[in-house]
């Protein structure tokens, strides 16, 4: 599903370039449960952003389902963000001014998905993670757990292919971060290939496999060769 | 003390810091105060302030009205008003006045440059009728209002400062008027102005009833002073009218008196003008207010964690409320500050280039009442809003508002929805104000358009009085103006020159009745009505007033040769249908008596008041065979007419050097004069629309890109889950149209409501004109989209994976 060859991400500073990842080279297979590890300012969470084609600014060759991301617009970009893949933040990140069905139709809204089949979309997503009693609640009226379920809802409302989570238990105690890990694990069960950033060794062991990654290099875990040098 | 000095110092580099926030709250403050103060202060010197005389209040002015006739509000005959003056029991006092125009030519140390003078003939009983003492010398005597004795003058004040150079001992002394001395009994304290302003002298009427010639004429305006009711007055002078009529058929058929109240006789005229200014002024300063508001509350968020924070470090409540209380306070004033000179400055041009039918717009000046009442609206709002972050963040959780930095939650749902609110209500007012100035620019601009029936472009006009100076007898007169017009005629750079006794837009002047010769002859009272000109044979090329049957009047036409007249076109389509005016005799009722003349020839209606009046009737009379005592030149021009001033003046001067000249200026400025009051009322209320539309294109701009920085998170959240830049822009630009939408939706149905009472200002233009709401929608509509504009770049341009790290 993904092949990341020689990528590189960098800032410009007075000083020279300032490397945030070096010569990834990494390959995850659909349906795999990939896990992406390393301490603070490794590179982790800008991995996932060039994962999820919020970030643009990198060199290498970037392989996604068959298309040669490094090849397209900005715009094209968005459009395989749309159709394959789906986020969960760890601070969570629902919009504070609209409800949970508000922010579950959200991710529909810019699909293009009819407002009737949006509609019977959300209802299947608010009943499949049995969040039906909150649909008119504020993000702010829920807990932390409750606010993370909702985000992974939102996640895979549009059915994606790929759901990339930053810390999603960051925020969350552990029976509530339990239970999410575990609907991540369903998720992934049920097909949907899941790259997670993660602290969490505990969390870790719901995937199959650890990238480790140190000072903006894969360290281990990248299935197309390890640590280049 | 010591907490006050460092909340000052503090409040002070707080403001610097944002000189953005700042600059625009200051201005919008001062521009709301400024237009505010200085338009209620205008309302309150001309609507509402009492007439500078004892007991005002009980003051009349009284006319006449003929109904059969439709005439109204014409002056009074002497006979009525001595009757009046004999009879009636509810008027306590009535004192009687004529304008007229006197001409200056000797102080008391002798020979002075000559000047034609605005002058009001009086009875002496106007002085004490008003309350009114001299500030130097005395009032007049009743033996000196006798006919044959009233060689006594008043001076004006400014006339005294000016031409006397103030000074102190003029009463009893000697000057020169219509070539006849007059003792000055005294001057008139500053601004004293009954119905007329800008009169320089007052001069005894000496009515003399004997007088048959003229005590049946209709020349006087009366001012009473009532004892009882408006009503009582009325009622008593219409019987006494009534009584009149059986007395005196002759000159009484179908006249009554008509009685109003002074003050409303002076005010009633711009009274709806004022208001619907002052109304656009409130929109303004509450416009002013309001973005104010919106400004504070969208700073105030930004600084929740500020807040918060102060209060982790120990401040109390009340310390953080007065460090808020003193920042508002301070850009408070200093938005008053600026407000006072924008006020003063605006006063200052609304008294130089106010029209002349406000009364009482010299006497404006800045009302220090007034001025505290906008500042105390703008220092409530200050305060409220300024302090509201304040009140709201020390009553917030320390952990909520450190941690979210006082973002999303119910509260800032709440926030949002009264700025939302604001902001529409802002759009609203301006919907209204623009509106209002859209539909006074429309009637403007037709007004513009309206042909007078001459061209005004490139003409010179003099006035030349003669009365009482060495040209005043008829003969003189006649060979004088014959003289003039053939010396000007001859100038380089003359293409035509003419002369009449009361210039088109000027006002209605003399006026006759008459009677076509050889139709079934009228009961006099219901004789029409005519404006009498008396023209040198130039005239009607000269103004360019097109000749449409017969001939124009010409050198043949002598005070020997047989009467003939002239007729416009309003006269000859009303009197003959069919055409054939030309050849068809008229009998003119003229003080001297009945003239009856042929009429030659039909030439184009002019605009005799106003552009927007009707066309009256007019009768052109040869100079020669009806030589009036004044003659204004009118000379076509090759060059800018005021190129020619002097050169006129000269020619003038080298038959009389003593003849005083008056009024020289180009036919352009008497046609603008005549548009003063609509042009005034435009300009004013198109410049608060202005302002009102940059208040509203700041307001959407600020609330829209506050509510960017406010959603960033939320906007990179929205690009995480698939958001194109265009519907980024889309969410923005929304938000400012419906922001858009609910305003002039709201400002429609405000202006739909308050245009109603603008009917009486407006040309050719309905006060629900479609054109003019669905082009101001429109525009609103832009304002709105184009100031979300800038703010949706913004949005488009920002990179998720910051917009997502931001708090």
């Amino acid at each position: 599903m993904i092949i990341l060859r020689n990528l590189e991400k960098f800032y410009e500073g007075g000083y020279g370039r300032s490397y945030v990842l070096r010569r990834v080279n990494v390959e995850i297979k659909d349906g795999e449960f990939v896990t992406i590890m390393g301490p603070s300012g490794a590179g982790k969470s800008t991995l996932l952003s060039i994962l999820g084609m919020l970030d643009g600014a990198w060199t290498g060759e970037f392989e996604f389902v068959g298309h040669m991301v490094h090849r397209l617009k900005p715009k094209e970009r968005v459009e395989l963000n749309k159709k394959y893949i789906g986020f969960v933040f760890q601070s969570y990140h629902l919009i504070d001014n609209l409800t949970v069905y508000e922010n579950l139709d959200i991710p529909l809204s810019y699909r293009n998905v009819k407002s009737s089949e949006r509609a019977s979309m959300v209802c299947d997503t608010l009943d499949r993670f049995h969040i039906v009693g909150k649909r008119d609640l504020y993000p702010s009226q829920l807990s932390g757990g409750q606010q993370q379920l909702v985000a992974v809802a939102r996640a895979v409302i549009a059915h994606p292919q790929l759901i990339l989570a930053d810390e999603p238990t960051g925020n969350l105690h552990s029976s509530q971060g339990k239970e999410i890990m575990e609907l991540f694990k369903k998720l992934n069960g049920e097909g949907t290939t899941i790259v997670q950033v993660t602290h969490s060794a505990e969390n870790a062991a719901y995937g199959d496999r650890v990238i480790q990654l140190a000072d903006g290099w894969v360290v281990s875990g990248a299935s197309v060769g390890d640590r280049q040098d | 003390m010591h907490f006050f000095w460092l909340d000052l110092r503090y409040g002070a580099r707080m403001l610097a810091k944002a000189p953005a926030f700042t600059a625009v709250a200051l201005l919008t403050l001062a521009l709301g105060m400024g237009a505010a103060t200085a338009i209620f202060s205008v309302v309150d010197t001309v609507l509402l302030k009492p007439l500078p005389f004892r007991d005002a209040e009980r003051l009349l002015v009284i006319w006449e009205q003929n109904v059969s006739h439709h005439l109204d509000r014409t002056f009074v005959s002497p006979a009525d008003f001595l009757a009046w003056q004999r009879q009636s029991h509810a008027v306590e006092r009535m004192a009687a006045l004529q304008d007229t125009r006197i001409n200056l030519s000797g102080g008391p140390n002798g020979h002075m440059e000559p000047e034609e003078l605005k002058g009001e003939r009086v009875t002496a009983d106007l002085f004490p009728l008003l309350g009114v003492e001299p500030t130097v010398g005395r009032a007049f005597r009743p033996e000196e209002d006798r006919p044959g004795n009233t060689n006594f003058v008043l001076l004006s004040h400014s006339l005294w400062q000016r031409r006397f150079a103030g000074d102190p001992g003029i009463a009893g002394k000697t000057i020169r008027l219509r070539d006849h001395p007059y003792t000055v009994v005294g001057v008139l304290p500053p601004a004293f102005a009954v119905t007329e302003s800008g009169v320089d002298v007052f001069v005894p009427l000496g009515l003399n009833p004997a007088d048959a010639h003229t005590v049946n004429n209709r020349f006087l305006r009366v001012i009473a002073r009532r004892r009882g009711s408006l009503d009582q007055a009325r009622a008593e002078l219409d019987a006494l009218g009534a009584q009149l009529e059986r007395a005196q058929p002759a000159l009484n058929t179908g006249w009554r008196p008509e009685v109003f109240d002074l003050r409303e006789e002076l005010v009633g005229g711009v009274r709806r003008a004022l208001w619907v200014l002052m109304a656009a002024v409130g929109c303004l300063l509450l416009m002013a207010c309001v973005n104010v508001a919106n400004l504070l509350l969208a700073r105030g968020a930004t600084r929740a964690r500020e807040i918060a924070l102060r209060s982790a470090l120990g401040a109390g409540r009340g310390r953080i409320v007065a460090q808020f209380l003193t920042e508002s306070v301070l850009l408070a004033l200093g938005g008053a500050a600026l407000g006072w000179l924008l006020a003063a400055g605006a006063i200052y041009l609304l008294v130089h280039a106010g029209p002349a039918s406000v009364p009482r717009l010299a006497q404006v000046a800045i009302d220090l009442r007034l001025f505290g009442f906008t500042l105390a609206i703008s220092l409530a709002t200050e305060i409220l809003f300024g302090m509201a972050p304040a009140m709201q963040g020390a009553r917030s959780p320390l952990s909520v508002a450190l941690n979210e930095g006082g973002r999303g939650g119910s509260a800032g749902r709440a926030g949002r929805r009264i700025r939302n609110t604001l902001v529409s209500t802002e759009v609203a007012l301006a919907v209204v104000v623009l509106i209002a100035a859209g539909l006074l620019m429309r009637s403007f601009i037709r007004l513009r358009g309206v042909d007078p029936g001459f061209r005004p472009a490139g003409m010179l006009t003099v006035r030349v009085p003669l009365a009482g100076g060495h040209n005043g007898a008829t003969d003189r007169r006649i060979a004088f103006f014959r003289d003039v017009t053939d010396r000007v005629g001859a100038l380089p750079g003359v293409r035509g020159v003419g002369a009449v006794n009361a210039l088109p837009l000027t006002g209605l002047d003399v006026g006759a009745t008459f009677a076509v010769v050889g139709r079934p002859a009228m009961d006099q009272a219901m004789r029409p009505v005519a404006l009498s000109r008396s023209i040198t044979p130039g005239y009607f090329g000269a103004m360019g007033i097109p000749l449409l049957a017969g001939r124009a009047l010409g050198d043949s036409d002598t005070a020997q040769s047989a009467p003939v007249v002239v007729v416009n076109q309003t006269l000859a389509r009303d009197f003959w249908p069919r055409g054939g005016a030309v050849g068809g005799r008229l009998a003119v009722d003229l003080a001297a008596g009945t003239r009856v003349a042929e009429i030659v020839g039909v030439v184009g209606d002019t605009k005799a008041e106003s552009v927007d009046s009707a066309d009256w009737p007019t009768i052109y009379s040869p100079y020669p065979q009806l030589p009036s005592t004044a003659l204004t030149l009118t000379v076509r021009t090759a060059g800018p007419p005021l190129g020619l001033a002097s050169a006129v003046t000269r020619e003038v001067h080298r038959l009389d050097p003593e003849q005083p000249v008056a009024d020289v200026r180009p036919m352009e400025e008497v046609v603008n004069l005549a548009m003063a009051g609509a042009r005034f009322n435009t300009v004013l209320l198109v410049s608060f629309a202005g302002v009102a539309f940059l208040l509203a294109a700041v307001g959407i701009y600020g609330v829209i890109s506050y509510d960017v920085s406010q959603r960033t998170n939320e906007i990179g959240i929205r690009m995480a889950l698939g958001a194109q830049p265009v519907d980024v822009r889309r969410l923005i630009m929304g938000q400012g149209a419906r922001l858009a939408v609910y305003g002039i939706g709201a400002g429609l149905l405000g202006a739909g409501l308050v245009t109603r009472f603008m009917r009486t200002m407006l040309f050719g233009v309905d006060p629900a004109d479609a054109w003019t709401y669905a082009a101001i929608s429109v525009l609103l509509a832009l304002v709105a989209l184009g100031a979300s504009f800038v703010p949706s770049r913004r949005a488009m341009a920002l990179d998720p994976v910051t917009a997502l790290r931001h708090e």
